[in-house]
């Protein structure tokens, strides 16, 4: 409820609260409204080195030694920033949409397929111990995996299949998100 | 005797203090372990909290971190945390198939076996390095120099991140001569700004026109979010039972030898584990299950052994994850210290003794194991529901920002926040265009603190 009221206040009437996509852009991995992040940027600055110097200011006269009222407003700085955190998060909605849903079954299909370029076989069920048969029979999966083992082993004695060369595709060395 | 029961009820609370406080950061995915686990590892340091109590404080929050990233992970789609990018192919997969719950269970079932395993492997291992201990801290300039060659050529630049080290550690080093100038020295800030690197990056390309246009969307971002299964009974779940007999042995096998290869990037480990195990099984849904738990346990492993390794036989950052986001536990002026000419060291290494890196050790994994593992298996669709829907991406990045600003005016005032802003800028677009990494970074921090001195004494 405060949250509702906080963003209302918080926009101004002008601007159509529903939804605008002029300013949107992908920072850091994830969707933002630019004007949003200036703003969300300007609050957390006054709250986080409020916070801090609020405390070095304070605590610099009631602490001892110089350097522990330093550590601490450090840790009321640090508190700041969740703080300037928390209340950019009740301004400003995320630009991300949600949805709910249960795995379609042709995209079930389409990740055997993916699987199978991946790995180059999709193996045999018969190879595997009874407890991965009983937990993909458990989730529903079995007729999925036997169906398309079937449909890959009639492939092969048909003619011999193309290798796929690029069974690496998927996985990237670097954990950069830039 | 009452010292020792202090000590153990601080080490307890600390590790449960870290364990909640980074099972709920790694729910937010784009909070890298660095950014955090590094500030806040140093906060507890300065703040004087006892020896066992940072060490507990700092393994917990890596460990909880490490099972609570695999909600974002399996259940939207977005890596939860830099060691989580080598695990959103698989989980992909299985999102797709509809059974992302299993994904999910399978990953902390994977972390909290492997965890277990990696903290008396780590302290072995550490114990069988200590006598060549002496040597490495005579030769310690040299050795970092070699390790940041090496970790330089093992990364994704190969050669062009080697020769890219000379400029960058230059860059280091003038800045230390212009801060020191005006009595100014800097640690916390350089980590900062390489941690945030991609960050400060992005922020500066959105001011460019050409970067902007590049960057703009049209629409909001679609994350399908994987429903709510639970497909087992009471709060606790058995780890063992929801990971099949091979998949524990192949996390296990995958956990022990990561925790003897301490001097690699954990996310390359974790590739590369995966790929070796994935080889040898033929079926393919167990392929990915099994490759998935075991890669999940190597991400715990790797930062366990990674972190106490060279805690415990040198006490000198010898490792991407002992120079990045357990860096605190070494070098936290003017508490913990590492002297760049003797090798001389004063940190938790001489604090702590075998043993108690040991019981502490696996007091943390065991802490943060009751915390998160439960925690994901009952609450993981909830908690991905609210922060997708609640915690907006603006809010993240102002919270780093704040970050980047506090710690950078607490230690060395304006001087301290341009050195974040220059190393963050410099080192992201090094990353992006070279592939010149951040664990390669830090290296070349501590070959600019350590080597770069001894390389001067020796050229005179």
């Amino acid at each position: 409820m405060s949250q509702e009221l906080a963003r209302i206040a918080a926009t101004p009437p002008s601007a159509d609260a529903a939804r605008n996509t002029d300013n949107l852009y992908e920072v850091w991995g994830d969707t933002v409204d630019a004007r949003h992040l200036v703003l969300a940027i300007i609050v957390s600055a006054i709250v986080s080195l409020g916070a801090y110097g609020l405390a070095l200011l304070i605590l610099g006269g009631l602490v001892e030694s110089a350097q522990m009222a330093k550590a601490y407003a450090m840790l009321f700085g640090i508190l700041g920033c969740l703080g300037g955190g928390a209340i950019s998060a009740m301004l400003f909605k995320p630009k991300r949409d949600v949805v709910e849903h249960v795995a379609d079954p042709a995209f079930r299909e389409q990740v055997v397929g993916d699987l199978l370029k991946e790995y180059g076989s999709l193996g045999r069920l018969e190879d595997t111990s009874p407890e991965v048969v009983a937990e993909l029979h458990e989730l529903g999966l079995y007729e999925l995996f036997r169906d398309a083992q079937a449909r890959e082993e009639q492939a092969r004695d048909n003619g011999p299949v193309e290798a796929d060369a690029d069974t690496r595709d998927a996985l990237a060395l670097s954990g950069g998100r830039s | 005797m009452e010292g020792l029961l202090y000590e153990i009820l601080m080490a307890l609370a600390l590790g449960l203090f870290g364990a909640v406080l980074f099972s709920a950061i790694g729910l937010v995915s784009g909070t890298d372990e660095t950014t955090t686990l590094a500030p806040l590892t140093m906060l507890v340091v300065l703040l004087g909290a006892p020896p066992a109590g940072i060490l507990t404080f700092f393994l917990a929050g890596a460990v909880a971190k490490h099972m609570t990233h695999a909600v974002p992970t399996a259940l939207l789609g977005i890596p939860g945390d830099t060691s989580a990018t080598a695990l959103i192919g698989d989980a992909n997969h299985l999102r797709r198939l509809g059974v992302p719950h299993v994904a999910l269970r399978k990953m902390i079932s994977g972390g909290a076996v492997a965890a277990v395993i990696a903290v008396p492997l780590a302290v072995l291992f550490a114990v069988l390095l200590a006598p060549f201990g002496d040597v490495i801290k005579q030769f310690a300039p040299w050795v970092f120099l070699c390790a940041a060659f090496t970790i330089a050529y093992f990364s994704a630049g190969r050669w062009a991140s080697v020769l890219a080290l000379l400029p960058f550690v230059l860059v280091i080093v003038a800045l230390q001569t212009l801060t020191a100038q005006y009595g100014v020295k800097l640690a916390v800030s350089y980590f900062l700004g390489i941690a945030v690197a991609p960050l400060i990056t992005s922020l500066f390309s959105m001011l460019a026109p050409a970067e902007r246009e590049r960057m703009r969307r049209d629409q909001y971002r679609v994350f399908s979010l994987a429903p709510d299964m639970k497909g087992w009974r009471g709060y606790f779940p058995n780890p063992l039972r929801v990971i099949n007999k091979r998949q524990t042995r192949m996390t296990a096998m995958a956990a022990s030898v990561t925790s003897a290869t301490f001097v690699f990037s954990p996310v390359a480990m974790t590739v590369i584990m995966g790929e070796l195990i994935g080889a040898r099984i033929k079926q393919a849904y167990e392929r990915l299950t099994t490759v998935i738990t075991a890669r999940n346990g190597v991400t715990e492993s790797t930062y366990i052994a990674e972190a106490l390794i060279p805690l415990i036989a040198f006490g000198l950052p010898l490792s991407p994850v002992a120079a990045g986001p357990a860096a605190p536990l070494f070098n936290a002026p003017p508490r913990f210290t590492v002297d760049s000419v003797s090798g001389e060291v004063n940190n938790l290494h001489n604090l702590l003794n075998n043993w108690e890196f040991f019981g502490y050790g696996m007091m943390a994994v065991l802490v943060a194991i009751l915390i998160a593992y439960p925690f994901t298996m009952n609450f993981a669709h909830q908690a991905a529901s609210f922060v997708s829907r609640r915690i907006s991406h603006e809010a993240v990045i102002a919270t780093f920002i704040g970050l980047v600003l506090v710690v950078g005016i607490w230690e060395g005032g304006l001087l301290g926040l341009l050195v974040i802003v220059t190393i963050g800028l410099l080192g992201g677009l090094l990353g992006r265009f070279l592939g010149f990494n951040i664990g390669v970074q830090f290296m070349g921090y501590y070959t600019a603190v350590l080597s770069v001195p001894a390389l001067i004494a020796l050229l005179n």
